[in-house]
């Protein structure tokens, strides 16, 4: 019998390389999107339990003096509609689950055309890169979800988004140019959610925003169809049983 | 007299630039993880013959036809309710009777409008427990009242009663009402839910291999 190789773990921490910062960028991303009035949605079709623990911790903290901060655990039926309906732009999904969760993957996949950050909490098999704006992993392990570990994930994001909230200096709004391709001046396409579609022409969601798109290159399309739009021109549609994968 | 944080001094208040920031927060987050797979461990090692004792306890009493209840409030009701997920729906091995008494917001807020918020738990034993199903009741503090309450039902009804607590057990330590009391010895709540969730693991995963092994014995003796 073979053993699979030992992840790279520190002996410490227990975490992967990368890890901690992951969590520090998440939770500045989360603590600026809170300071702007933005709400938490935490979603686990896998384990309902850990949604609601990642809600509760940031409505009513355990540490006497935290101020409330506006999470919601999301029920794992009618998962995206419920979504759809209750995310505005500027609001945080957090959703834990395995790279393979269907509902996770409509969702996060999704998140970019409602203008929604997705951080996206597992373990075992890693989600495809970018499948998330911050993935929080820890490798290989059956364990994690029930030992205790998720729980350390989302207290540490609670625990440090309220260390950068108690920062005022860097809460400001993020810079909409913040690396070397721009998402709104480069030529990238970009998500789009279809809201309605009528001949030639449809009604389209992207980054929270409700657009117009020209259909001429991808035919007809249905409400709720994702599509990748450049300048106002729908180019591609998205396989609605494509993976995680974003434009 | 410095504006900055304490536990992140190259910050004061007017500092814009989230680099430094980011690298005292990494490091934080690194230095709690040490925190807490520490005190995971240390907690295991200690109540090592608790959890023994607990989990033959428990396997008996479900291979006995016992069912397991969980019940706890806020953080605690969650980690309720995936212990109880953990036992009915594993993802190996095998599938006990177990819910948690957390899951139905139409019976939690009846009994906490039309009684009290101090017998949504034992009101929801005295409907449907009977002698030799299970009772477990997490509290962080020990001390939750209407965990408490529960045991209290529990044991009037013969039930096996067992506590997961912190703070070494607060009021869970001398409850005359609990069989067991399965207590972190620490002194943050949050690593002190982690090692909780930890202990609760861990009695899962004894019940099972006692489970196996108590089939395994009586197909024998069926022989």
């Amino acid at each position: 019998m073979t053993v699979a190789a030992a992840p790279d773990l520190d002996p410490a921490t227990g975490f992967p390389a990368g890890l901690a910062e992951d969590l520090a960028a998440a939770s500045l991303l989360l603590a600026r999107r809170l300071h702007a009035g933005g709400t938490l949605w935490c979603a686990s079709p896998a384990w309902p339990h850990h949604a609601q623990h990642v809600a509760v911790e940031f409505v009513h903290p355990v540490i006497v003096g935290k101020p409330a901060l506006a999470a919601v655990a999301l029920a794992a039926h009618q998962l995206t509609p419920t979504a759809r309906a209750n995310m505005s732009p500027g609001d945080v999904l957090i959703a834990i689950g395995p790279a393979g969760d269907p509902g996770v993957l409509d969702l996060v996949r999704r998140a970019p055309a409602w203008g929604v950050a997705a951080l996206w909490v597992g373990s075992g098999d890693r989600p495809p890169a970018g499948s998330a704006d911050h993935v929080l992993w820890l490798p290989d392990d059956d364990m994690a979800p029930h030992d205790g570990r998720f729980i350390l994930l989302y207290h540490l994001l609670w625990e440090l988004a309220h260390v950068c909230l108690e920062h005022r200096g860097v809460l400001e709004p993020e810079p909409d140019c913040d690396g070397p391709v721009c998402i709104t001046c480069s030529d990238e396409g970009r998500l789009a959610e279809v809201v309605s579609a009528s001949g030639p022409t449809a009604q389209v969601r992207i980054d929270g925003v409700l657009e117009e798109a020209d259909l001429a290159l991808v035919g007809e399309v249905g409400v709720h169809d994702l599509l990748v739009v450049h300048a106002g021109m729908a180019i591609t549609r998205l396989d609605a049983t494509a993976g995680g994968t974003r434009p | 007299m410095t504006t900055g944080s304490f536990l992140y001094p190259m910050l004061e208040d007017g500092e814009r630039d989230p680099a430094a920031l980011l690298a005292d927060l990494a490091r934080s987050a690194e230095a709690k993880a040490v925190e807490s797979a520490q005190l995971r461990s240390t907690t295991l090692a200690d109540r090592a013959q608790d959890l023994s004792r607990v989990a033959a306890a428990m396997a008996s009493a479900i291979s006995a036809g016992g069912r397991l209840f969980t019940f706890g409030n806020g953080g605690s009701a969650t980690d309720a309710a995936g212990l109880a997920a953990l036992f009915a729906s594993p993802a190996a091995g095998r599938a006990v009777p177990a819910r948690s008494l957390v899951a139905d917001t139409a019976v939690l807020t009846a009994l906490a409008n039309d009684v009290g918020v101090e017998v949504v738990f034992a009101r929801q034993l005295m409907a449907h427990a009977r002698a030799g199903d299970i009772a477990v009741g997490l509290s962080t503090s020990g001390g939750s009242a209407n965990v408490l309450r529960a045991f209290a039902e529990g044991r009037r009804r013969g039930m096996l009663t067992v506590g997961l607590a912190g703070y070494s057990g607060g009021a869970m330590a001398t409850c005359p009402d609990l069989d067991y009391c399965l207590a972190v010895d620490g002194q943050s709540v949050h690593r002190t839910q982690e090692a909780q969730s930890a202990l609760a693991y861990a009695l899962w995963e004894l019940v099972q291999d006692l489970l196996g092994k108590l089939t395994r014995l009586e197909s024998e003796e069926n022989r």
